[in-house]
């Protein structure tokens, strides 16, 4: 070989040896990945990401100020939209906050009309889970079977609310009138809609069957499991400190859930199972969200076998004024922990809201979850965690 | 403050004893208000308290942080009906992983000198709420990595959950309120509902 040549091309070698400057990469805030509008910045060096910041506020809609200049029956039409997948579960906590401050006793059919209804919300938000996380990971059928499904129980809770994703049907005291009665004149009050028990068995038993389907399709699918599996480990008491709730620190092998621990709504009564998982993966994450749609189901027909006759409502002024006072009410909604600390001054608003939401705190950890992570795997992370924009921002 | 009208029974609430140990182990005082422990520490007290709830209490899940802000003249909303000492309340949650106790951390700090101690320390959580806190309030978290803001643009000055923050919306155009509400037709109107 000519000499020069040679030295050449070891000048060459040293010199890209030496120059191998961090790319940043952009990823968002609009990627169908992100639920919302999320941006990640993220250093690259080689096919692993580093140093990864996310961006968030674009959703920022600023309730815990609007808060503080509306009254009590307006801010349960503003927190609807917090979790939009579920708005129905946003409502409970901060009814059930108010009617603490108020000392109001909720009839027991109202309590598991909103039991019912609020798993139907998590049995349609983790429904959703099932269709876009497979989607994202590049399997497109999943999306069809689980969609189907949820059309069917958001039709049922679109009958008794009048709303799919923002329902607004709580009130202090109790739920509201089912359609067709809210003349302030009109003394009797309709119930739920006719045939709605019937329907409900039927549609939770087509959910089992669904969950039956998406196993088959999903669980033995090598790529999935390839994706999936020994991805994204989260330790416990990493997902603790970090304040990760719900069914990602359940898939870290934390058995805990509020359901079981809180009185907000009669859980005690049924018999259900709190699904955990074992290595903290994507994949547990996947798995530990359809062992729940079983269990909410589950739940569901043991309420609708179970639902005692009563008032819808209890008695409350006609002008809501919440008595001096705070509380911290907390409640599992579908993506964790959400909580609403209210602080009232006897007025008609409250004086402060504190909004917790579970998907600010589950996102929090995505600068240490995707420390050194393959970029495809952001995706594969990324959507295993489950989260919604407007429950980062509120 | 009020307490919960359940603490003025003769028997003791049922978080009381639960709330004491608490309030003895972290050296501070507990109050309940309707099922909420409540634990009021000392500010050079904060960073410590939470120390001992982690590691002598279990609490290892960080919940939430956040402020209020006590003040007696308000831009937005309604005015307090007692004046109050002027003040911010720097509250947070946490709580344990097996029985469901929560204990919510409550301390008081001037609005003059708002400031206290980091948590990222000892939960590293409290790195998000802390920043949203210090935006929303104008709080600073001395020892936290990275105040920057997080919802709001970068020029943006003001502390939107102030009460001294007017909002603007409403400063244009009042809330309608009742105004545009019309009385049920043959019912009972809505200035006198009993009638």
């Amino acid at each position: 070989m000519d000499q020069d040549f040679a030295h050449h091309l070891s000048e060459v070698a040293v010199s890209v040896e030496l120059e191998t400057p961090d790319m940043t990469l952009n990823i968002g805030p609009q990627h169908p990945s992100t639920h919302g509008v999320l941006r990640l910045i993220a250093k690259i060096a080689g096919e692993r990401a580093f140093d990864v910041k996310p961006v968030i506020g674009y959703m920022h809609r600023g309730y815990e100020k609007l808060s503080e200049v509306r009254t009590y029956p307006q801010i349960t039409a503003l927190i609807n939209r917090i979790d939009w997948v579920s708005g129905y579960a946003n409502e409970i906590p901060f009814i059930v906050a108010a009617e603490k401050l108020m000392e109001i006793e909720v009839p027991e059919r109202a309590q598991y009309i909103r039991l019912i209804l609020t798993e139907m919300a998590r049995i349609s938000s983790h429904l959703i889970f099932m269709a876009s996380y497979p989607l994202e990971l590049g399997a497109a059928t999943p999306l069809f079977f689980a969609l189907r499904e949820r059309e069917r129980v958001l039709d049922l809770l679109e009958s008794v609310t009048g709303g799919r994703f923002h329902p607004n049907f709580n009130r202090i005291g109790g739920v509201k009138p089912a359609v067709g009665s809210g003349s302030t004149t009109r003394k009797q009050i309709q119930d739920l809609p006719a045939g709605f028990f019937t329907q409900t068995k039927d549609a939770m038993g087509k959910v089992l069957d669904v969950c039956e389907e998406l196993e088959t399709l999903v669980a033995g699918n090598e790529i999935f499991l390839a994706r999936t599996k020994g991805i994204g480990l989260l330790p416990p008491e990493v997902a603790a400190a970090y304040g990760v709730s719900g069914p990602n620190i359940r898939a870290s092998g934390v058995k805990f859930d509020i359901r079981k621990v809180e009185s907000y709504l009669p859980y005690d009564q049924f018999d259900w199972e709190v699904p955990v998982g074992e290595n903290g993966d994507c994949w547990d994450r996947w798995w530990v969200r359809l062992t729940e749609i079983r269990q909410s189901a589950s739940i569901i027909q043991q309420a609708v076998d179970g639902i005692p006759s009563g008032p819808l409502q209890a008695k409350v002024p006609k002008v809501i004024k919440v008595p001096e006072g705070q509380t911290y009410v907390r409640a599992e909604n579908p993506k964790g922990e959400m909580g609403y600390y209210l602080v009232s001054d006897g007025g008609s608003g409250p004086y402060r809201l504190k909004i917790r939401t579970a998907s600010f705190s589950n996102i929090s950890i995505l600068p240490w979850i995707l420390e050194g992570i393959l970029i495809p795997d952001i995706i594969a992370v990324m959507g295993s965690l489950d989260f919604v924009l407007g429950d980062v921002d509120r | 403050m009020t307490t919960s009208p359940s603490d003025t029974d003769t028997a003791a609430h049922p978080l009381q004893e639960y709330a004491d140990s608490v309030a003895e182990a972290v050296g501070g005082t507990a109050e309940i208000h309707f099922d909420t422990v409540k634990v009021v520490v000392d500010p050079s007290n904060w960073v410590s308290a939470f120390q001992t709830a982690r590691d002598r209490l279990d609490l290892v899940f960080f919940s939430w942080l956040s402020a209020i802000d006590w003040s007696n003249e308000v831009a937005a909303g309604d005015p307090l009906s007692e004046e109050v000492e002027e003040r911010f309340e720097v509250l947070a949650t946490v709580g344990d992983l097996t029985e469901g106790n929560r204990v919510t951390f409550s301390t008081d700090i001037s609005k003059e000198k708002a400031e206290i101690d980091s948590l990222v320390e000892v939960y590293v959580g409290a790195n998000w709420h802390e920043r949203e806190t210090a935006e929303m309030f104008g709080i600073q978290f001395a020892g936290h990595p990275d105040l920057s803001k997080m919802y709001l643009p970068d020029e943006f000055i003001g502390n939107p959950l102030r009460k001294s923050f007017p909002l603007l919306s409403r400063e244009v155009k009042p809330w309608p309120g009742t105004v545009d509400v019309e009385a049920m037709p043959e019912g009972p109107s809505v200035e006198n509902p009993e009638a």
